[in-house]
């Protein structure tokens, strides 16, 4: 059954003529039968006649063809046509010019990475400064650099710039957050156990302020957040730990065997001394390791010492009346090692050179591929154990424990990610009283005499959590005191409130009318 | 001997039908580039009308008939000669049509929307409106692929199959496309059935 639709349209088609004879027969046929078929028939029709008539045909234009001659005869310029492929032959000259250009220029890129890495260092090596020289290095400070390896950055944010070297040998700095050496004396204290006079104090003193100037300026850093780190630093610190000892030694041998083993002691001839404390000083070594925000690189860089004394001077002088100034070009350091470092760290070639640890509070770089000037200095890390045993009253770590916990056999269970990798913490095992003291950077020995178990996947900063850890501990502890105390207020205020309430009682049946007993009715 | 030198001497006289745009190509071809002159004098207002009716505006009508013959003077050497010569020039111009108005439809995305835009609808008649006109404007708001094969049967008299291969589709669609279009145009013009229908 054929629609409506397909009727009508070969009606249109038939108004068309474009019907064959035999359609058409068919369709004229069906045209006789129905007069719904003829009126579309008509319908159709006149919108035909209408569609025609509607549109004029449009004018002629007599200039048409000479204007079109003329389109002819102009030929399009060869560079209008090459236009068209301008991007791609753009493209194609480039590649071409870059292919001869690499092919006998091969070293061009290597070159301009170079000059660009130039220039970057050279931006991070201006107007570097030392900053321990600012820092106001004490003897104190000294003395802890020579048995704890260890010297202060930023006092207020309790940042430090630790020495030291893995269990691999390999010598590596760290700048470290919140584990700094306060001052504790040490100094005294082993002047006092070495019962100096006031003499040899004087010589002490001069020891270590002799270093002072050479060690202050190890570490540079300018306005760009750069940290600069002379490598020799390393033998500096050797060296004087000898100097010290050799001094401690010609003072009172005898005292001295309690805090180092005798078969170190015929080390430090004055003879020896001297030549190791010359081959340090003559070692000149200019290959500063730079800490910048963007990268890690080692590259000579040679600091004018004199100069920067001039300058110094100068500054000096202009102290008093410049003295905002003053700490504006020194004073406002802030090494921040945080996530630049870590975020560059991800797709940073450092790993050729160095092995950089990046955690919340540290930043520890390993240098094995700087060569540091070797003297033969013995390894002093044993004896720092003995060090650590005469200073051992001068401590700056303090855990209280709770009250009622005194006496008894308490332990901490501390889990580090999952149970392999925990440890108990059992005071009794330690003697610890009611409250011990601590050093934290004494952990670092612990670590390597008596936790070997910590190495397994804890490093000092892991260390330092777990002190965070004992610290909160701690704080809760205080706070569950405050919480009795509070409690011991309350009972009292509620004691006194009863008082109270009781007195209020008394005074109110006081004034109210005594109730006259009833006769008894008589019926 | 002075008569054979005479008829010598005159042209031939060229009585052209349309059979006759074979040859003149040929001859184009053969180096006689005189003859492209004769074809667009023979078809200039053809398209000319078809470039008018698909487009509806007499402004454009000469550029895009300069770039239709200009398109053909340039591959009239690779013409194959399996079809009308009109039919290959239909094409052409239906689809240098069909170019720019998609370039007006580009434009029209990146231009502002403007507010006296007319949509397709019924409208109310108008007093002494003109019914050429108004046809006219209805024609116009019909969509492009039913406007074109219309015009091209009722106004040029093209035959469905010069249709079909002109906006290259079958026969069919052209017969349906253009019953959809009257029945379109029906719709459109009820509001003036009494006067128009």
């Amino acid at each position: 059954m054929e629609s409506f639709y397909k009727k009508y349209e070969r009606l249109s088609a038939y108004i068309d003529n474009e019907l064959s004879e035999e359609e058409v027969k068919k369709l004229e046929e069906e045209l006789k039968f129905s007069k719904e078929f003829q009126d579309k028939l008509e319908e159709l029709k006149r919108i035909k006649a209408l569609t025609a008539s509607s549109i004029k045909p449009i004018e002629e234009n007599p200039f048409f063809e000479t204007r079109l001659a003329a389109g002819l005869k102009i030929k399009t310029p060869w560079y209008r046509r090459i236009k068209n492929y301008s991007p791609v032959i753009g493209i194609a000259t480039v590649s071409i010019l870059l292919m001869v250009l690499l092919k006998y220029n091969p070293q061009i890129i290597d070159k301009v990475v170079e000059q660009q890495k130039s220039n970057l260092t050279a931006f991070y090596k201006e107007n570097l400064k030392p900053l321990l020289f600012t820092a106001n290095l004490s003897n104190e400070d000294i003395f802890n650099f020579a048995f704890y390896h260890q010297l202060p950055l930023d006092e207020k944010k309790k940042q430090c710039l630790q020495f030291g070297s893995d269990k691999n040998g390999k010598q590596f700095f760290e700048i470290k957050s919140g584990s700094i050496v306060q001052n504790a004396d040490n100094l005294k204290q082993f002047e006092n156990e070495l019962n100096l006079s006031s003499d040899q104090r004087r010589q002490m003193d001069s020891i270590l302020s002799s270093y002072k100037k050479d060690i202050a300026t190890q570490v540079l850093v300018n306005d760009k957040n750069t940290v600069a780190i002379n490598p020799n630093i390393w033998n500096y610190n050797k060296a004087l730990t000898a100097d010290l000892i050799s001094f401690a030694s010609r003072v009172s041998r005898r005292k001295l065997q309690n805090i180092i083993p005798p078969e170190f002691s015929h080390l430090y001839s004055q003879k020896d001394l001297n030549r190791m404390v010359n081959a340090v000083r003559t070692a000149r070594t200019n290959k500063y390791i730079f800490l910048t925000p963007d990268s890690i690189f080692s590259e000579q860089y040679s600091f004018n010492q004199e100069e920067f004394n001039k300058e110094m001077q100068k500054w000096s002088n202009d102290m008093q009346n410049n003295m905002k100034e003053f700490t504006k070009q020194f004073g406002n350091f802030n090494v921040n090692f945080g996530n630049s470092l870590a975020k560059l760290k991800k797709d940073s070639s450092w790993e050729r050179d160095f092995d950089v640890y990046i955690d919340s509070n540290i930043c520890r770089v390993h240098i094995p591929a700087i060569v540091i000037p070797q003297i033969n200095i013995p390894d002093m890390n044993e004896l720092r154990e003995n060090i650590d045993s005469i200073t051992s009253n001068m401590r700056n770590f303090y855990f209280n424990f709770p009250e009622h916990s005194k006496g008894k056999n308490y332990s901490y269970k501390y889990f580090y990610n999952d149970s392999s990798k925990g440890f108990n913490f059992n005071f009794k095992a330690f003697g610890f009283d009611s409250s011990f003291t601590a050093k934290n950077h004494k952990l670092d020995s612990l670590m390597k005499k008596r936790f070997k178990n910590f190495n397994n996947g804890f490093n000092p900063d892991s260390l330092a959590s777990i002190f965070k850890y004992f610290m909160q501990d701690s704080t809760s502890s205080s706070r569950q005191n405050d919480i009795k105390q509070q409690m011991d207020q309350f009972k009292k205020q509620m004691q006194q409130f009863e008082k109270e309430m009781e007195q209020m009682q008394k005074e109110l049946r006081k004034s109210m009318p005594q109730s006259q007993p009833k006769k008894p009715v008589e019926i | 001997m002075k008569n054979k030198k005479k008829n010598e001497k005159l042209p031939l006289p060229q009585i052209l039908n349309l059979d006759d745009d074979f040859s003149l190509i040929k001859r184009f071809i053969e180096g006689d580039e005189s003859t492209f002159s004769m074809l667009v004098q023979r078809h200039k207002e053809k398209v000319r009308n078809i470039i008018y009716l698909t487009l509806n505006n007499h402004d454009l009508v000469d550029d895009i008939a300069q770039e239709v013959f200009l398109t053909v003077y340039k591959n009239l050497g690779s013409f194959r000669f399996e079809s009308q010569f009109t039919t290959w020039l239909y094409r052409i111009t239906v689809n240098k049509c069909k170019d720019h108005l998609r370039k007006m439809k580009i434009r029209q995305i990146f231009s502002p929307i403007r507010d006296n835009e007319v949509e397709l609808g019924y409208e109310s008649a108008p007093e002494n409106s003109d019914i050429k006109e108004i046809v006219h404007e209805a024609i116009a708001k019909l969509p492009d692929k039913l406007r074109v094969p219309l015009l091209l049967k009722d106004i040029e008299g093209l035959s469905y199959q010069e249709i079909s291969e002109s906006i290259q589709c079958e026969i069919g669609t052209v017969k349906s496309r253009i019953f959809r279009a009257r029945e379109g145009l029906k719709e459109l013009l009820k509001p003036y059935k009494q006067e128009l229908l």
